[in-house]
Parts: C-alpha cells; sequence; structure tokens
C-alpha cells in the first residue's frame, strides 16, 4: 500500500472552476464549477426552534446529520439550486471564504468525481500567491485530518503554469504569469521559481466582469432575458462567442470603457510589473510572459498582447536613445507572449507534470510530519 | 451523496464525450485509480476513433483468494454475458493491467435508452469484474442451488492485500468482513458506526433486511481460515443474505452493496470526520466571540482610532489606493 | 451530572476570581525583560501555591498563579475511547487556532489536555471578570461539544446503517 507507486490527485481550486484528476495525464479528469448547493433547510428550523426552546434536538441532530450529506457540487448543484439548496461558492478572489463548503467540494471531488481512496494517494493542491499562511494551515488540516492523506504538496500556481513547460524556454522557471480567472487577474513575476512578490500587480477586470460587461451590452440592446438566467447566459455567450478583436477583449486593452476609475491597460500592467523586478531579470520575464486561466482564452489575445507589451517596450527603448543621444543601438528586447491549447488549465497541467517527478515523492509534506510539527509544516 | 454509485463517473463521461463526437479523431490516452486500487487505463487512437481500448487492473489479491489469471473467477463469463457484442476481450492484458477491453462504439444499440443502459455498465465494469463470483453465489441462492463449496468458506478480494468472505449455505449466504482501518481515529469510529449497524437492524422497519452482526474476535464460521485474514483492528462483520434479498432486480444492487462494504464505512468515517470540522469551527467562532467581549471598551476604542499596525492589504484596498 | 458540573464550574470561577491579582512585574534575572514568572519558575517567591479542583479522578483543574501570570490548566472528561478521540481531535483543532485566542498554550502543560495562560498586559487588556467568563464558558463548551460531537458520531452512524440495510429490502 505504498503511495509513490500510485499517481498523485492534483485539485487546482480556482475562484472559477475547480480542475480535478490525477497525475501524468495530460487534461484533468473533471472540470467543474466551484460551487456546492447546500442544503441548510435544516439551519432555518434550528434557529427556529432555538427560539422556543431545545425540546425536540434529537429531532434536529437527526436533521443536521441528514442535511450535511444532502449536498452537491459543481453543475449539479448549479441545476438543482433554488429550493432547500443555496449555492455557496467557497473560493472568492482567489481566497478561501468557506473552509465548511470548501471541504465538502473536496469531500465530493474524492468520492463522488475522481472515487479515489484518499489514503492511497498523495495530494498536490494549488494556491494563488496572496494565499496566506493560515489558509495552507487550513488546507493541511483538512487534508491529513479529515482525509487522512498519507502527503501534501501546496504549490503555487504561477509556478505550476511555468512548470506546464509550453513557455518558449523549457524548465527554466522565470517568466511572467498573466493569470486571468473568475477572480481579480494576476500579474505575477516568477524568477528561478521563485515570485517576485513586491512586483506581482493585480488587475481589476476579471472573467467575470467581463461577463458582466456582457451582460451590460444585452441589457443596452435589450435582450429580453430572465434576469435569473441573466448571467449564466452570458456567461455562456463568453465561453462561445467572444474572439479577440471585438468590444470584449477591449476592455483588458482599455479598461475605462467598463469602468472609469481604472484606466492602466493590461500591456501597461504588465510592463510595469516587469519595470519594478530586478534589473538582471528583466530581459528574461519580457522573454517568457506566460498566459493562463480561462480568461486568456479568447481568440488571438495572446498576438495582440505580444504586439501591445512590444510596443511599449520599443518605445521606451527608442525615447530612451533619443534622449541621451546614443549612436550604438541598444540590443532589443525580446518580447514573447506564450500561448497554449491547455492555457485554460495550465495551473492543473504543471501540477501533473511536477507530480510526475521522480522528486515529487522526496518533496511532499508526510503525514507524520504534519503530526509532529503541526502548523509549522509549511 | 450517502450511496456510492456503481458506474464509475470517469469512464461515462468518457464514453459519452465519445459518443457525441465519434468522427472527430482525438486522441486519449488517460489512466485514472479507483478506490480500492482499481486502476483504469482508457485509449482511443485517431485512426480509429469508434473504439476505445479499456484496460483494467484489479486489487491484488491475498493468498487465500482464488483467482484465475489474476481474474476472479466467473469474470470473463460475466463480461461476455453483461455486454455482448459490444466489448471484446483481448489477450494478452496490457502490461501491467489485468484485463483489456476493446469497446466497439459502432456496435452499440441504436436506440437510445438501450444505448445508454449499455454504456452505464461498461461505466460499472468493476461490479462486473469483482462482483462476477459473489454474483454467482448469490444467483446460485435466489435459484436454490447448492454449489459443491456449500459450507466452507470461500476468500474474495474486495481490497488490495484484503479479502472478505462468503459462506453459501442451501438458504442463505453468509458474509463477513474482517474491518482494517490504518488511521486510529478511523479505527474507533468506524468501529462505533459497526456497532450501530447490528442496533439499525434490530429496528422494526428494517425486519427484513439482512441480520447483521459484529464482534471484535472472527467469527466461529471463520474456523480454517488463515490467520492472516483473521486479523482485524476494527473487528468482524457479518451479514446473512436470504433468497428475499436477491429476487430479481435486488440481485446487482445487492452485489455492489456488499462488493463496496468497506467503502462505504470509510467513505462515511471520512464524512463524519469533516461534519466535526464544520462544527469546531462553528465552536471557535463562538469562542473568540466570547474572548471578544472581555476587551475592554477603551481598547476597543483606541484600535478604532489608530487601526491595527500592520493592515492586510486586500485587493480592494489596493484598488481604491489607485 | 448536570448538577455537579454546575458546582465544579462555580468553583473554578471563584478561585480564579481571588487568585487573578496580576500586577507587572519585571524579569529579577534580566534586565528590560518582562516574563510570566509561572512559566520560568525561578524564584520560588514569586509563585504562590497551585491549586487543584477536581470533579472526579479523570476531569481536574490546575491553577497556578505568580505575581503576573496565571495558568490554567484543565483535564477533560474521556470516559471512552471514542470521546477520547474526540477531546483529541477539538483540543488540537483549537491549539492550532491559539494565535486567535491569544491567551491559550499552544502546548498543554504535561498530564493535563489544554493550558491557558493569562499574564498582566492580558489582564489590562481585557476586563478581569469577563476573562473569566470566558475561561468557564470554554470549559463548559468543551464538554458540550465532545458530548454532541460523540452523539454525532452515533447518529450518523445509524443513518448509515439504515441506508445501507433499507437497499436490501
Amino acid at each position: 500500500m505504498d503511495p509513490t507507486c500510485r499517481p498523485a490527485v492534483i485539485f487546482d481550486n480556482g475562484t472559477g472552476y475547480s480542475k480535478l484528476g490525477f497525475a501524468g495525464n495530460s487534461e484533468p479528469s473533471f472540470i467543474l464549477p466551484t460551487v456546492v448547493g447546500v442544503n441548510d433547510s435544516f439551519l432555518k428550523n434550528l434557529r427556529q426552534t432555538d427560539a422556543n426552546d431545545n425540546s425536540n434536538w434529537l429531532a434536529q441532530y437527526n436533521a443536521g446529520v441528514m442535511a450535511d450529506l444532502d449536498f452537491m457540487i459543481g453543475d449539479e448543484a448549479l441545476t438543482r439550486s433554488g429550493g432547500i439548496y443555496s449555492l455557496d461558492r467557497p473560493i472568492r478572489n482567489s481566497q478561501v471564504e468557506n473552509w465548511d463548503t470548501l471541504e465538502k467540494f473536496w469531500q465530493q471531488s474524492i468520492y463522488n468525481y475522481l472515487r479515489c481512496d484518499p489514503e492511497e494517494h498523495y495530494f498536490l493542491l494549488t494556491d494563488s500567491p496572496v494565499t496566506t499562511p493560515e489558509s495552507r494551515e487550513y488546507m493541511g488540516e483538512i487534508m491529513f485530518e479529515t482525509f487522512n492523506v498519507p502527503g501534501l504538496y501546496i504549490a503555487v500556481q504561477s509556478m505550476l503554469t511555468l512548470a506546464a513547460g509550453y513557455s518558449t524556454p523549457k524548465s527554466d522557471m522565470t517568466g511572467v504569469v498573466v493569470d486571468i480567472g473568475d477572480s481579480a487577474p494576476q500579474v505575477v513575476p516568477v524568477v528561478n521559481g521563485y515570485v517576485i512578490g513586491s512586483s506581482m500587480k493585480s488587475f481589476p477586470i476579471s472573467g467575470n466582469d467581463v461577463t458582466r460587461f456582457i451582460l451590460q451590452l444585452l441589457q443596452e440592446r435589450g435582450e429580453l432575458i430572465p434576469p435569473e438566467d441573466s448571467m449564466e447566459t452570458a456567461r455562456k455567450i463568453k465561453e462561445l462567442y467572444c474572439y479577440s478583436c471585438t468590444d470584449i477583449v477591449k476592455i483588458f486593452f482599455n479598461p475605462e470603457i467598463y469602468c472609469t476609475d481604472f484606466t492602466t491597460a493590461l500591456p501597461d500592467l504588465i510592463d510595469k510589473c516587469v519595470q519594478s523586478s530586478p534589473i538582471d531579470t528583466r530581459r528574461a520575464l519580457y522573454k517568457n510572459i506566460v498566459l493562463a486561466g480561462g480568461g486568456t482564452m479568447f481568440k488571438d489575445f495572446y498576438r495582440r498582447l505580444q504586439n501591445s507589451v512590444k510596443k511599449i517596450v520599443d518605445d521606451r527603448i527608442a525615447a530612451n536613445t533619443a534622449r541621451l543621444g546614443l549612436d550604438v543601438k541598444p540590443q532589443p528586447v525580446e518580447v514573447n507572449v506564450a500561448s497554449n491549447p491547455i492555457q485554460g488549465y495550465a495551473a492543473w497541467f504543471g501540477g501533473s507534470v511536477v507530480a510526475s517527478l521522480p522528486e515529487f515523492c522526496d518533496r511532499v509534506v508526510p503525514k507524520e510530519y504534519e503530526v509532529k510539527a503541526g502548523n509549522r509544516a509549511y | 451523496m450517502i450511496l456510492l454509485q456503481s458506474p464509475s463517473r470517469f469512464l461515462l463521461q468518457i464514453l459519452n464525450d465519445r459518443l457525441l463526437s465519434q468522427d472527430k479523431g482525438v486522441d486519449i490516452d488517460c489512466q485514472t485509480v479507483e478506490f480500492d486500487d482499481v486502476r483504469y487505463h482508457i485509449q482511443v487512437s485517431m485512426r480509429n476513433p469508434k473504439v476505445l481500448v479499456l484496460s483494467v487492473a484489479l486489487p491484488l489479491p491475498p493468498q487465500e483468494a482464488v483467482s484465475f489469471d489474476g481474474l476472479p473467477f466467473g469474470a470473463i463469463e460475466a463480461i461476455k454475458a453483461a455486454y455482448g457484442p459490444v466489448v471484446q476481450i483481448l489477450d494478452p492484458p496490457k502490461d501491467g493491467f489485468d484485463l483489456t477491453l476493446k469497446i466497439n462504439l459502432a456496435k452499440l444499440p441504436s436506440e437510445e435508452e438501450q444505448k445508454n443502459a449499455i454504456l452505464v455498465h461498461i461505466a460499472s465494469i468493476r461490479e462486473v469484474v469483482l462482483g462476477a463470483p459473489l454474483k454467482v453465489f448469490l444467483k446460485n441462492l435466489s435459484m436454490k442451488i447448492v454449489g459443491p463449496e456449500a459450507g466452507q468458506p470461500v476468500a474474495l478480494v474486495h481490497r488490495p492485500n484484503e479479502s472478505f468472505f462468503v459462506i453459501p449455505q442451501a438458504d442463505r449466504v453468509i458474509v463477513i468482513y474482517p474491518m482494517r482501518f490504518q488511521d486510529s481515529i478511523d479505527i474507533v469510529l468506524a468501529t462505533s458506526f459497526l456497532q450501530e449497524f447490528v442496533e439499525a437492524r434490530r429496528t422494526a422497519a428494517l425486519n427484513n433486511a439482512p441480520t447483521c452482526m459484529w464482534s471484535q474476535s472472527p467469527p466461529p464460521e471463520l474456523k480454517g481460515a488463515p490467520g492472516s485474514a483473521l486479523s482485524a483492528n476494527a473487528g468482524f462483520v457479518t451479514f446473512v443474505v436470504n433468497p428475499r434479498h436477491v429476487e430479481g432486480k435486488k440481485l446487482d444492487r445487492t452485489v455492489w452493496n456488499l462488493l463496496t462494504f468497506h467503502a462505504y464505512v470509510s467513505y462515511h468515517v471520512k464524512c463524519s470526520e469533516g461534519f466535526m470540522h464544520t462544527r469546531m469551527r462553528r465552536r471557535v467562532d463562538t469562542l473568540i466571540q466570547a474572548l471578544d467581549r472581555a476587551k475592554s471598551d477603551a481598547e476597543k476604542l483606541q484600535k478604532l482610532v489608530t487601526g491595527p499596525s500592520f493592515k492586510k492589504m486586500s485587493m480592494k484596498d489596493e484598488r481604491e489606493r489607485r | 451530572m448536570a448538577n455537579s458540573l454546575r458546582l465544579y464550574l462555580t468553583c473554578i470561577r471563584n478561585t480564579l476570581e481571588a487568585a487573578m491579582c496580576l500586577q507587572n512585574f519585571p524579569c529579577q534575572e534580566v534586565e528590560r525583560h518582562n516574563k510570566p514568572e509561572v512559566e520560568l519558575k525561578t524564584s520560588p517567591e514569586l509563585l504562590l501555591n497551585p491549586v487543584l479542583i477536581c470533579r472526579n479522578e479523570a476531569e481536574k483543574c490546575l491553577i497556578e498563579t505568580s505575581i503576573n501570570s496565571i495558568r490554567i490548566s484543565m483535564k477533560v472528561k474521556q470516559s471512552d475511547e471514542l470521546e477520547n478521540i474526540l477531546a483529541k481531535k477539538f483540543l488540537r483543532f483549537l491549539s492550532m487556532r491559539a494565535e486567535a485566542f491569544q491567551v491559550l498554550r499552544r502546548k498543554p502543560v504535561q498530564g493535563y489536555d489544554i493550558s491557558f495562560l493569562i499574564t498582566n498586559y492580558h489582564c489590562e487588556e481585557m476586563h478581569k471578570h469577563k476573562l473569566i467568563d470566558f475561561i468557564v464558558q470554554f470549559m463548559e463548551d468543551i464538554d458540550k461539544e465532545i458530548s454532541e460531537l460523540k452523539l454525532s458520531v452515533n447518529t450518523r452512524g445509524r443513518l448509515v446503517a439504515t441506508e445501507f440495510l433499507k437497499q436490501f429490502i
């Protein structure tokens, strides 16, 4: 019963979608919305009876236990929402907001979707570069204490994206990861596998905002959509019909058309991010700008981004040369934006690559260590 | 979800996807591992998009369990009977697997309902293969056939290196599980769960369910079984299955439930640990509130005026600052 | 039973009210240091006699006092194996969150399940009687939580068993 001979389980829980699967595969086994439909009818009852008296607490207990098992996740939750089920998104803006429902989400992911025995596999979880240490501790606590996993590895999404290896210089862990998911997009510079936290930038327009923007356009056109389905419809439109070079993608390049308080376009933000990184890493960073997340899947998005960043960089070099009156032409800066059909689940794929490496088994935090060191393990 | 379902979600998803985009040639080569170490490997090649090659690896059988070429007895016949022309068994199986099947989507029945039924059935391959011997015994019970093994405990594999025992008799089949868990907390929780099985069976509503017993030491029926199979840290559970539990359509359901009894208990042990976390989080919150009430108003006021010295910057704050 | 718990908790409350007289006291050995004397135990003249309150053999509470700090340790009832693991689980869960509790000691004193360390600074920041309220509520809640958890294990076991057996009917 050795977990090293079985593929590790990779969970990439994003704000919008969660990617679940096994290491060694090229695609996640399941991609489902990170949403839990919980039956909280018993909670309401609880509040009512609390007011009266605690006379039938046993009945409440039974109801509570029943309700605890009565929930579903992903698309099932979305289709069956309403009535006694209320929806909860455990992750908001890449931060875990509700550990109760996240634990439920994992429970179903393991037992109902992957159907694996958590005691028999190592687990690789992802977190965002802005995750707090406490949040990692809680992840470990759930994984080790509830599911008894033999070993756990928590990796930063941006790093896994680079490890996915579709960017040009293979296996060199330096680059700027532009991650646009359902939550606020992040521009994360990584040098030799380390995130430069001080230069990280975030962009206030997310995939969710794109959806809202489409909704806004639809409303302006006077389309008749039932209000309760409107968000869902807009999301489908986004996922199916949005190409680059239409109005939609413009909001990344001209954010002022959607919200007036933020006017820095995405290419400028990337440029700022690289410019604030250590000077000796900048060329390498420009050379390897990697897109990740569903929000970058618009057609030709990467080409447009590459051209814009290139233009900013070239303009600056030209301006500097002119200002200083240099005769020698400086070596041009290479700008590359890497794109790949798998970028929708790049972090997951990176996890699959990392967890297939033979070194992975030495890097996981084993259960015994967690028990001894407690929350200092990560 | 209370009960474990027999069809594998993953297999079903791939089968349905393949069927939807039958003519599109896509290479698929993926593996998945289910509980109790059942592994699947699915391959589809561009050249022949209508054919799926599914390899299945079964849990390693312990010494006492009988197997034929790594398969439980009756498995080959069960596959042939279950799938007919859609599935062809390839011999020898793929390296590292116990069974390789060629699934020909072109041979699926055209009628939608039948087609779906057979796809679900293919996704339940685990039940068909691992449950084959159990099904033979239970079928004999329903048809009142007394096999040559009557009265003798037969070991059947259900988890890697672990077996459960079936004792077929003329009017009933006794099924005994040695229950083992890795984690010390799991052992205690599972033991208390297993005793509830006995209690629950005593209620009037479940009078017709199989008789259920739990004991810390091996029951006398297992006399003669090898010693390694008789150590169990969470005791032994015995079910007595009568002909009425395997009548008609109930047979398959009974096979699946008995086959995955250990997984079922283990799943619920984990769920209850999750539930404990939920409760404990709530309790911690109320306790922290109680502590906050103790803080003097003067201090709270001070906090309001100066604010904490290190304020965590959230995305929203950052946005506002710009 | 509930009655004896009430008495036990009242006794703890009264003892704490009497014992929690803390004042600022700089360390005698190291200049400009201020350490909880009850933890250091280097100067016997600063320590008071510890008080041990027992409800029964399994449940007891040790209150150790010094000039600038007080340490309260308790042993929680664990009448059977299930209660034992539930208590272990819950107390571990709490100590993981010791940061949030401020007065909770990360590691319990040997022989006890959970310990609090209250210094004169805590007493200055917080109302003394409310702090005592908190300690007493904490003890009460642990007791309640463990019995409720135990109940939930049994209820769940029954539910799980019933659902399984229903399949055969």
